[in-house]
Order: C-alpha cells, then structure tokens, then sequence
C-alpha cells in the first residue's frame, strides 16, 4: 500500500462518515473533520476540498441542516445537524457498507 | 420544512457565509500547526452549490406559503359553511353553464371535423346568374371538374335527399320500406377518408351505367340484418332491383344527415336525359366535395375552378348566363352560419351570466370581509405586509372558485348529457359530439381562475385601501365606506348585465311571437291536416300513366275513408319542405332579360290540393279534373307573382314558360293565396303551381284533412288504403301541418328558450345582489335610523329612505344596461325577424321587469329598517 491515498478510496464513503459523525450530535465543519481524522487514527484525513462541498450537496438533499452557533472561540461558525432524512440515509449507507466489506474481506482475506 | 424557515430567517449573505467558514476552518488547522495549502476552487465550488441550495429554499418557501394559505383558506371555509355553500353553488352555475356552452361553441368553431386532414375538405358549388342561391350541378359538369382540376386530389359527387327519402327495400320480411341513401360517385368514401369497418368501399372499376352495389351503415346493418357476419356479398332488392352489400362504414362517419345506406350515381349514359325520374335524376342538387392536395390554398382552387367552369361554359355556349363556382370549406358548409352565429350568442350571454355570478359572489366576501376586518388587522399589526395578506385573501378567492369549478365541471356534464334531447332535430349537424373533453376541462380551469381573480380582487382592493388600524378598532360600528362603494357598484353593474339579457331575450320572444303567429297563407286548421311521403320507384312506375293512375286510385280510397273530407298531393308543405324548389320562369311577352330571370318556387299539385289546405283562389279557378295530359297545360300563380311580373295586365289567361319543361307554355288560369313556405319568408317570394295530372311526380306528398277529431287517428286508415292500391308503396314521414309549422320555428323557439332562461338566471342573481346590498346598507345605517326614529320619524319615513336608496341603485343599472342594449343590438339583428334591434317596447317591458323585480328584492331591506328598534341600538 504504498500509494494509499485516502481520499481517492474515500470517495464513495465520505458522506457515510459525515453522516456517522453527525449522528452523535451537532458539530461544525472543522470539528466533523477532526473527529473523522482522530477517530481513524489519522489515517482518513479530510480536507477543505472535500469537506465542505459534501456537505453543501448533503444540506442540499435534505440529509443535514445548517444553522449558525458560537464556537469554543466565541466565534460565529455555521453548526450541521443530522435530519430525519439524514438518520435514514445513514442506516442506508452502513448497511450497504456492511454488505461491501464483508464482500471484500472474503476475498482479499482469503486463506 | 422548518429548516429551510430557520435559516431563511437567520441567513447572512451566502458570500460572507462561505467566507466565514472557510476562513474558520483555515485557522483552526493553523492552530493545530498544520497548514495544509489551502484550495483555491473551493470557495467557487461552495458559492454554486450555495446558489442552488438557496433557489430552491425560495421554491419550497412559496410553495409553502402558498400551501399554508390553502389550508387556511379551507379552514376558512368550514367555518363559514353557509357562505361557502352559496358561494360555491353559484360559481358552479356560471361556470357549468358556460363549460356546458363552451362545449358547444368548441365543436361548431374551434375543433376540426372528424375526418383526416378535415382543413383541406372543400366543397364546390354552383350559383346562378340570379340573387337566386346556390343551382342544379350538372353531372356532366362534375365530370368535367374532376378530371381538369389540379389543385384538388380528388373530388366526389353524393346526391343528399333532404329529408330522409330514398329507395324502397322489400323481400326481407315481405313488407317495404323507405331506406335513408345517399347516392354518391365511386371516390366519395376516399376523398372524406372513410375507411370501411367490413368489405370495401366504393371502387373507380363499380362504375357503371346501372350500377348494382351498396354500402350499409353500421346502424343498418345491425338493425336490419341482426349484424351478420356474412352481410359482404349479399343480395338486397332496391326499388325492385337486386344489389349487392359490398362493406359496411361506421357509424361515427355522416355525411350532412344520416344515411342508412350509399349508393353509385349511375354514369351518364349518351341519351341521359336531364329530367330523369325514377332514379335519383341526373340534375339533382348534388354536393361536391373534394379534397385540396396538400398544401393548397382554398384561394388557388377557387380561382382554377372559375377558370374550368369558365372554359367548360364557353365550350357549351352558356357564355351568356355566367354562373360561378365556389369553393367553400366543407365545414362551413356543413355548420352553416345559423349554428355559428346562435354558439356565439349563446356564449356571450352565458358570459354575462358568469359576470352576475362573479359579482354575487364578490359581494358575498365583501359582506364577509366586514366581519373578517378585525382578524386582518390583527394580521395587519403582527407583521404581516399587505401583500402578504393580499396574497392570502387571493388564494383564498382561488380555492373557493377551484371548488365552484370543479363541482362546475360536473354540473356541465350533466347538461351535456342530457342537452341533445332539448336540441331540436337538425339544428346541431349529428357528427358533432358534444361532450365534457380535454378543451372543455381546460375551458373549465380557466374560467375557474379567471373568475377566482375576479371577484378576488374585491376584498383585496378594499383591505389595501382600507385602514387597517381604524378597522381595529371600530368595532364595526362606523364603516370606512369604501366596501359599500364597491358594493354598489358591483349592483349597478348586475343591474345593467340583467337588463342587456332581458332585453335580448325580450327580443326573441318577440320574433318567436311573430313567426308563430305568421299568417301562412293557407286556412284549414293545422291539426287537421296531416301529411306523408310516397315515393314511386321501380319498373313498375316507369310511365306517366302509371304514376297518375296510383295518385289518383288512393286519392279515391282515401277520400273513401269516413272522417276524411278532402285529400290531395303536393311537392311543396305550406311552412314546411320544397321538393323541387326554385326554378327560372319567363311570362311570354314580357322583355326577355338574358341575365336576370325570374325564381318561383315550382309546386306540382292535385286538383283537390286547393281545397284539402284551403288555399284562396282569388282570381280565375282552381285546377280540375278535366286539366288533363291530354287538355292544355296551365298554371296558377301566387299573389305576389301576379303583383310583380304581371302587373298592370290581368294573370288569368297570361302565358308563362317555365324552365325545365322544354318550350311549353301554360296558361295561366288562376290566382292562388299566398302561402308561405317558412315562416320568416318575405312577403313577394314568388310561387307557382303546376297541376300534376299534366306532371306526373313520382316522389310527393299525400295531404289528408279531417272534418274534426285527431287527425292521427286515421293515418292507420291511409295506410291500409294505399296498401290497397299498391302494397309495396310506404307512406313516410306522416306529419301534421302542425307539426310542419313548428319544425319550421324550432330555431328561433329554441334560441328564445334558452335566451330567456338565462335571462331568468340573471335577473334572480342580480336581485340577489340588491337585496343583499340593501340588506348590508341597512344594518350599517342601524344607528342612524334609530337616531332618526328616536327625533320622531316615522316607519314609513325610514322605508322611504331604503326605496329610495334602492331606486338609485335601480335607475343607474337600468340606464347602464339600456345603453349597453342599444350598442349590442346589432349583434342579434341576425336573429331577429319583424323587430328592430332597439324595439322600445321590449326596452320598456324590460325595465318593467327589473324595476318590479327590484322592488320586491326592496321589500324586505325595507321592513327590516323600518323595524329598528332605537332602544335597542342605543344600548349595544
């Protein structure tokens, strides 16, 4: 694995980590990134580019709603929160994940 | 749903938002110590999707307020059930009743005909020389046509009896019967593209000079045959000829009247002679129909068949008697102007019935608006911008004429439904179908909401204008004064709409009087007298002689029958049918004019016709018995012909040669009534009478009179009579003179009809509307009656103040109306028979109507002030 690039793998699933992470509450964009970066051990690092237009189409969708909050900083930043729609799209995606590793693990995982 | 609410609410610009955010990511990684290089295409990545994201939230926003304000709307009609109720019922009127119209204007003038490529059906026609109207095609001719014409396709020729008659069909179950045709030229199916349901349609190679194949009509086939499947080769005997079934056509398919079956034109032959009985004659009215290659004009064809029918006329050297050709669109042939022009009508008084639908139910909400003022001020003071509230009061406009509409919808249906037994025969041609479709259901939407906005607009313009802080606090007791304004003149304006549909049906009830009361010229009563068609086909009637003999055998039988005390034949029914119609006659010794010649109408009668429907002999005698073949040939003439082209000579023993009938001239013996053949006839058409012992007629009418009793009674009796003559002959058609007459005014009876019923409608609507204005006013003047009745006025003193308020109202309507009728007048100057479009009489009998009218709708207003109670008042 020594061209491992994150994003390219991530591509499909970086919405399904956003939802994932919105699920234990509202967070703004910076802190939905360093919760995915933390939580996977800085091995899926999430940058502006990717971020943010995610989760504009997201809030476009319906999935997410945004409203403006006050950071740790006391500055004003713009907070996401999971939809009802958002919850089901998660279930969605997880399942579909499941389905795909569990797939894959039997083969590369082969003996 | 709520999120799009929150941050609309709370939105900042969406340049700064991205801005904001990016910059706070930015900086967060810097403290973190990590700097990744920031990404230049986010920021306008961000910016395009924001965009979308917002457009949408104003989407879904309206949509919202508009959902919210139906919601509310419907809350608002429940609450007001009564009110919603009327309001509904009435714009279901209006708006039924014109989809119902519509309905009709739509097949008469909007769609095409049900054929393919309709647009470029024509047909041809010829007109005389004369004034005189549309002249015999010659079958000749038509060949002629069709062979030279480039513009057009191909064209067919179909003779079309007027009524019904054709040729007698026997040997199915012993008995004879008269079968509806139609007797057309082979390409007749192809050029209408008629496609058959069985078998096959005529072919160039069926043409001959006795052709002996038919087609059957779907109808027929089913009635008459039990729809046999093997029908396609079958033998049925015609006129006593044997013919054989070669397809059958749809129902959907007519041809100007219905037909039961169709026919060849046998082809000229050499010797044709242009008087031929028996089969339908060779110089028939035929219609030609033919149909333009595409892309054509009407205008090109007109001019190329001028140029054909010109060479042909040259060729045959009639150059001195030009006629002309015309191309004319078969469907305005086939429609006619009446039922154009009556669709119009009708539509634009149904119209004005809407409008007095409208201006009800406007009045009903502003009457509601009052009640309502405190909840739209508190709207008003909480935030919302008159826009807003004039948005919300739209809709809600909308939503109750969306109901109107619907339940509208299904009320026009079922006029449709029920509509063609109330249409009298032949007025609607029957390939029309009227029906709710896809243009009526669209008509139905739009009228909805044209008329949704209209009285809409009423509340909205009174809350925009009106104060909303005053309307808070008055607490109804003052008014602003505006809606009553409005109020008023919404009446005024019902007032005028109800005068100008009074006057117009006023208008046609007089023309309906008149035709009815027309003096048709003949003076035995017209249920005493009935008639029936004969129809003398076949081998059997080849000869003069033969046809005379059976005229006069069943004139004796007839005769013969107790009860009936006179009987004799006739082409022409007074106020009914003419069989040969007009024809160009000369009176020997008068200038010949070569371009100008004469019309009669030709009439061949019996000796005893004169005397069977009392028709005057005014000057010289009747015909009689010893007017023979053999004896010479005479003539009698109407008043009106001895008056114009004898005048200043005596027409008893005159000369007069009448085209046709080669070089014969009769004699003139007699002077006869006038008679007229429709009632709205002018007074100098012209007849002539022609004895039928001298012109045998093979295709006429029995006329049997009955001293008293029902004339129908003995149709049974006439029947067995005939039979005795001849068993295969049926009697067709059997009609009284009563009948005849009334068939005569169906039109114009059936117009005044409907005319007046909407009249009806709109008079009860616009009173209405000022029993509810006056009702309104009342109440709002409660506390100046009291004051006045405390200081001593008295009852009849506080009614007076209402008529009075009432006849301003009423003399502003009727004057706005009357002008409105005196501009529109024209317009019905069409329909209108023996009175002037401005007849003062109708004008006076219809402010007559309204003002009375008026003044019971004034009555209760009235009684109602009169009854205040100033104690009462006083104390609330």
């Amino acid at each position: 694995m020594a061209d491992k690039t994150p994003n390219a793998l991530l591509h499909g699933s970086l919405d399904a980590l956003i939802l994932k992470t919105l699920a234990g509450g509202p967070r703004h964009g910076y802190a939905i990134a360093r919760f995915i970066e933390d939580t996977s051990g800085e091995a899926v690092i999430v940058e502006e580019g990717s971020l943010y237009p995610a989760l504009y189409r997201m809030e476009r969708r319906g999935w997410l709603d945004a409203e403006w909050g006050e950071s740790e900083l006391g500055r004003r930043v713009k907070m996401y929160r999971l939809t009802r729609q958002g919850r089901a799209q998660l279930a969605a995606e997880t399942a579909a994940w499941r389905e795909f590793a569990a797939g894959v693990s039997k083969i590369l995982l082969a003996q | 749903m709520k999120r799009s609410l929150r941050s609309w609410l709370w939105s900042v610009p969406l340049e700064q938002e991205v801005d904001d955010e990016l910059a706070f990511h930015r900086e967060m990684r810097r403290r973190e110590g990590r700097t990744p290089p920031p990404d230049p295409a986010v920021r306008g990545t961000l910016l395009t999707l924001g965009r979308k994201r917002d457009r949408e939230m104003r989407l879904m926003q309206w949509l919202e307020e508009i959902w919210t304000d139906v919601r509310f709307a419907i809350r608002q009609m429940r609450c007001a059930p009564g009110f919603t109720v009327v309001a509904v019922l009435t714009l279901a009127l209006g708006i039924g009743a014109n989809s119902a119209i519509f309905a009709l204007a739509d097949a008469v003038i909007l769609r095409p005909l049900p054929f393919p490529h309709a647009d470029r059906l024509m047909t041809v026609e010829e007109w005389g020389p004369q004034q005189g109207g549309r002249s015999r095609i010659e079958l000749l001719n038509f060949h002629e046509w069709r062979h030279q014409s480039r513009t057009f396709d191909a064209m067919a020729a179909a003779w079309v009896p007027a009524e019904g008659g054709g040729p007698v069909m026997t040997g199915l179950d012993g008995a004879a019967e008269t079968v509806s045709a139609q007797t057309v030229t082979p390409q007749f199916f192809d050029v209408l593209g008629v496609a058959p349901i069985m078998g096959r349609t005529f072919a160039d190679t069926d043409d001959s000079t006795d052709p002996r194949v038919i087609v059957l009509s779907e109808g027929f086939w089913k009635r008459r045959f039990g729809g046999d499947p093997a029908i396609v080769g079958r033998m049925i005997t015609l006129d006593q000829r044997p013919h054989t079934v070669i397809g059958v056509v749809s129902d959907s398919f007519e041809f100007i009247r219905r037909s039961s079956i169709w026919r060849l034109l046998p082809l000229p032959t050499a010797n044709a002679s242009m008087t031929g009985r028996g089969q339908c004659g060779v110089c028939q009215f035929l219609q030609v129909v033919g149909r333009l290659k595409p892309g054509v004009s009407p205008a090109a064809a007109q001019t190329e068949m001028t140029a054909v029918a010109n060479a042909l006329a040259e060729r045959n050297g009639n150059t001195g008697r030009p006629r002309r050709v015309l191309v004319t669109p078969f469907r305005d042939v086939l429609i006619g102007t009446d039922l154009r022009i009556t669709s119009m009508l009708f539509l634009g008084v149904v119209g004005l019935v809407l409008l007095l639908c409208c201006a009800n139910v406007a009045n009903l909400v502003l009457a509601r608006m009052t009640i309502r003022q405190r909840e739209l001020a508190v709207r008003g003071a909480l935030g919302a911008g008159r826009a807003r509230i004039a948005a919300q009061l739209l809709t809600e406009s909308v939503v109750l004429a969306g109901l109107g509409g619907a339940v509208g919808l299904a009320f026009a249906g079922g006029i449709l439904a029920v509509a063609p037994r109330w249409v009298p025969d032949g007025l609607l041609p029957g390939i029309l179908t009227l029906g709710v479709d896809a243009h009526v259901a669209i008509f139905c939407a739009g009228a909805t909401l044209l008329v949704g906005v209209l009285f809409g607009l009423a509340p909205v313009w009174h809350v925009t204008h009106a104060p909303l802080v005053e309307a808070m606090n008055a607490e109804g007791r003052t008014s602003t004064g505006r809606g009553n304004r409005v109020r008023r003149l919404l009446v005024i304006g019902e007032i005028a709409a109800a005068v100008v549909v009074l006057c117009g049906a006023g208008l046609l009830l007089r023309t309906s009087l008149i035709l009815e009361s027309i003096d048709p010229g003949y003076e035995a009563a017209r249920d005493h007298v009935v008639s029936g068609e004969v129809s003398l086909r076949g081998p059997r009637y080849s000869t003069d002689q033969a046809v005379q003999q059976f005229l006069d055998a069943v004139q004796r039988e007839v005769e013969g029958i107790p009860g009936v005390s006179a009987a004799g034949w006739a082409t022409t029914l007074p106020m009914g049918h003419s069989d040969l119609g007009r024809q160009s006659f000369q009176v020997a010794g008068a200038e010949a004019s070569s371009d100008a010649r004469p019309l009669a109408d030709l009439q061949v009668v019996s000796a005893s016709y004169f005397r069977t429907v009392d028709v005057p002999i005014v000057a010289g005698r009747p015909f009689t018995g010893s007017d023979r073949a053999d004896t010479p040939p005479v003539a009698i003439v109407s008043e009106a012909l001895a008056r114009k082209y004898l005048a200043g000579r005596d027409p008893v023993g005159a000369r007069i040669a009448i085209s046709g009938q080669g070089t014969v001239e009769r004699e003139i013996v007699g002077v006869a009534r006038q008679v007229k053949e429709r009632p709205d006839e002018p007074d100098d058409f012209v007849q002539l009478y022609v004895p039928s012992a001298q012109v045998p007629r093979g295709e006429t009418r029995l006329l049997v009179r009955t001293a008293q009793g029902d004339v129908r009674e003995l149709v049974s009796s006439i029947r067995a009579a005939i039979g005795r003559v001849d068993r295969l002959v049926p009697l067709d058609h059997i009609a009284t003179l009563d009948d005849v007459a009334r068939a005569g005014t169906a039109r114009p009876r059936f117009r005044t009809t409907l005319v007046a019923a909407f009249a009806v409608l709109a008079l009860a609507l616009a009173m209405v509307g000022v029993s509810g204005v006056l009702a309104y006013s009342v109440r709002q003047r409660r506390r100046e009656f009291a004051v006045r009745l405390a200081l001593g006025a008295t009852a009849h003193h506080i009614r007076t103040l209402v008529w009075s308020d009432a006849a301003r109202v009423l003399a502003a309507g009727v004057a706005t109306g009357l002008t409105g009728a005196l501009l529109l007048g024209q317009s019905v100057s069409a329909f209108l028979f023996g009175v002037a479009p401005y007849d003062p009489i109708t004008f006076a009998a219809a402010t007559i109507v309204i003002a009375l009218t008026a003044t019971a709708a004034a009555c209760l207003p009235a009684w109602r002030a009169s009854r205040t109670d100033p104690a009462v008042v006083f104390r609330e």
